[in-house]
């Protein structure tokens, strides 16, 4: 009797599993495309005779050619450097804000959160034409600081909003309690509160490195010169400009430059997953 | 050091830790940097954009006021009612896709089956990945003559006598746009819909079978209206990041074939940064704003009702 039954179940989620398999292969069949053509040679890529899905002369060819491309080094630097100032600084002006709007009672705290959801509301791409101008003004537009000035209009009112949610449910008592035991109340907030809240704080990181890492509008419209890009535009410029694109060495950058981004999100999902939940349903 | 100072450098150290014990005050302390940055680069960049908007500052020339000119000028181009039209097509059909394909796939997540952890987490990825270069994949996908899709579907299945012109045909180039779009949020959608469905109080549902409900009717009478809220909250914030796109259009369309697949953002770098026109860039960002306050209007509502409940 529980081999029928199992019978049955099996036959029950014979469709689900299909259908199970058609989102899959949706949803990733891009992803394995970009990388068996970045391990074909020039001419193979074009060539879908037979199985075409098996690359049938593997190369490392087209990595070679995007890591001798003369600044490909530099971009990633710049990249590296620029999302990792604006996660830095991004980061700490939300865990502030975050707690005083979701901790601290004080005259404006509540129209503050809501200034903060409007600014978070408000579509990226937006304000690019005045902040051009604005850091012509500045002297600042063409170099990396452009870039290190203007990501974090997209970052701080995201990881405040996040953030003060996290607050928000973290208990107060700890905290009350240090300053019984004589911590001022910095130290208490520093040493017992900011702990309590650090998968907020991890997650409000991950999305920071990864949107200035994944930033297009800004580096193409506020920064010039070769050796002022970034991986994004950089790789565009050397690969997919004008009417010839290569697509080997575009579909290897492509596979390169999501493995970390990737990396990262696969070893924090669940938290992320609940982190941007959070995030989405409470304010 | 005599007492006096002495004294002061206690009563101004006593007061500094009264200023950061005080919740007044801390609040305003911990508030500024965010405030002082949000006004400089939010603020004032959006009064810049009003002022520029009535200007027709252009670059490397001095601006001067030229009232309604701008909005006048976009008004009689079909540039601009083109980019009106493929934003409200793309936004629509991409939010609606969106909501069908992330209901489906939560409900499909939400059943426990073999591998599921794994699943989750291999589903975010075109949510994940740098969508320049998931974009950078999908103009490969869709190229002109050696799109993988069309090789499948002419030469190893025989099910099309002609290829698809994806790219190259003014529907075909927005169906694919809004394809790519919804490929890249439904993961989103369907993680963030399965953490509102998860959260919903299973006894209900469980009563409500025994009471005879189909799954079906369970699901649309008593988990859908749960997770409503979060629902349109989602789809609220995602309609505001729709409209201002701008990566894809200018990565895998750019915004042809004959402009039929230019949005707001990528006529106004078009029209400021490639063609140097900046009150007139700044006059397209400018007709979207009545669309986003209301937008704006209605997320905040959405969101007092959901941190009431």
């Amino acid at each position: 009797m529980n081999t029928a039954r199992f019978a049955r179940n099996v036959r029950r989620s014979v469709p689900f599993y299909l259908l199970l398999g058609a989102v899959i292969v949706i949803f990733l069949f891009p992803f394995y495309w970009g990388l068996i053509t970045s391990l074909k040679f020039e001419v193979d890529i074009y060539d879908f005779s037979g199985n075409f899905l098996v690359p049938k002369r593997p190369s490392l060819e087209n990595y070679a050619t995007l890591f001798k491309t003369p600044r490909y080094f530099i971009w990633f630097w710049n990249t590296l450097f620029v999302s990792t100032v604006t996660t830095v600084a991004s980061v700490i002006v939300s865990v502030m804000a975050g707690f005083a709007i979701a901790r601290l009672r004080f005259r404006g705290a509540a129209l503050a959160g809501t200034l903060v959801f409007i600014t978070y509301l408000a579509p990226k791409n937006f304000l690019f034409v005045p902040l051009a101008q604005i850091l012509k003004d500045w002297g600042l537009l063409g170099g990396l600081p452009a870039l290190m000035v203007t990501y974090p209009t997209n970052l701080i009112p995201f990881c405040t909003w996040l953030l003060s949610g996290y607050f928000a449910n973290v208990p107060r008592e700890p905290e009350e309690c240090a300053m019984v035991d004589g911590a001022s109340r910095v130290g208490a907030i520093v040493r017992i509160t900011l702990p309590m809240a650090l998968p907020g704080i991890i997650t409000a990181a991950i999305f920071s490195f990864t949107a200035s890492w994944n930033e297009l509008l800004y580096s193409i419209a506020f920064v010039s010169g070769d050796q002022n890009k970034m991986l994004t535009n950089g790789v565009i410029g050397a690969f997919a400009g004008g009417d010839y694109f290569s697509w080997g060495p575009l579909m290897a950058a492509a596979t390169i430059s999501s493995l970390p981004v990737a990396m990262l999100y696969l070893l924090f999902t669940d938290r992320f997953v609940s982190g941007i939940t959070s995030g989405a349903t409470k304010g | 050091m005599d007492t006096t100072s002495r004294l002061e450098t206690r009563s101004t150290s006593a007061f500094i830790s009264r200023l950061f014990h005080k919740d007044s005050s801390l609040g305003y302390i911990l508030l500024g940097p965010a405030f002082v940055f949000l006004a400089v680069m939010m603020a004032y960049p959006f009064v810049y954009a009003v002022y520029l908007s009535f200007t027709d500052k252009q670059i490397g020339a001095p601006a001067t006021f030229t009232g309604l000119e701008n909005y006048s000028k976009l008004l009689s181009t079909s540039l601009f009612s083109k980019t009106v039209v493929n934003s409200f097509v793309y936004t629509a059909f991409a939010l609606i896709l969106k909501f069908c394909g992330g209901l489906t796939l939560a409900t499909m997540l939400n059943r426990q089956f073999i591998g599921q952890r794994v699943v989750k987490a291999m589903l975010l990825l075109p949510w994940i990945m740098p969508t320049v270069f998931s974009t950078m994949i999908w103009s490969w996908i869709f190229h002109p003559t050696f799109s993988i899709v069309n090789e499948v579907l002419v030469n190893k299945l025989g099910l099309l006598a002609q290829p698809i012109p994806f790219l190259r045909d003014e529907r075909w180039a927005m169906a694919s746009l809004i394809f790519v779009n919804v490929w890249r949020g439904v993961p989103f959608f369907g993680i963030t819909f399965l953490a509102a469905i998860q959260s919903v109080n299973t006894e209900i549902i469980e009563a409500s079978k025994i009471d005879g409900a189909s799954r079906w009717a369970s699901f649309w009478r008593i988990t859908f209206p749960a997770i409503l809220p979060v629902v349109i909250i989602v789809m609220l914030i995602s309609t505001i990041g729709t409209l201002g796109d701008f990566d894809l259009p200018f990565l895998l369309t750019h915004g042809g074939p004959n402009d039929a697949t230019t949005l707001f953002s990528l006529t106004a770098y078009t029209l400021s940064m490639s063609s140097g026109f900046i009150g007139l860039g700044a006059a397209v960002t400018m007709t979207m704003f009545p669309l986003l306050i209301l937008l704006v209007i209605a997320s905040l509502i959405s969101v007092r009702k959901q941190q009431q409940d």
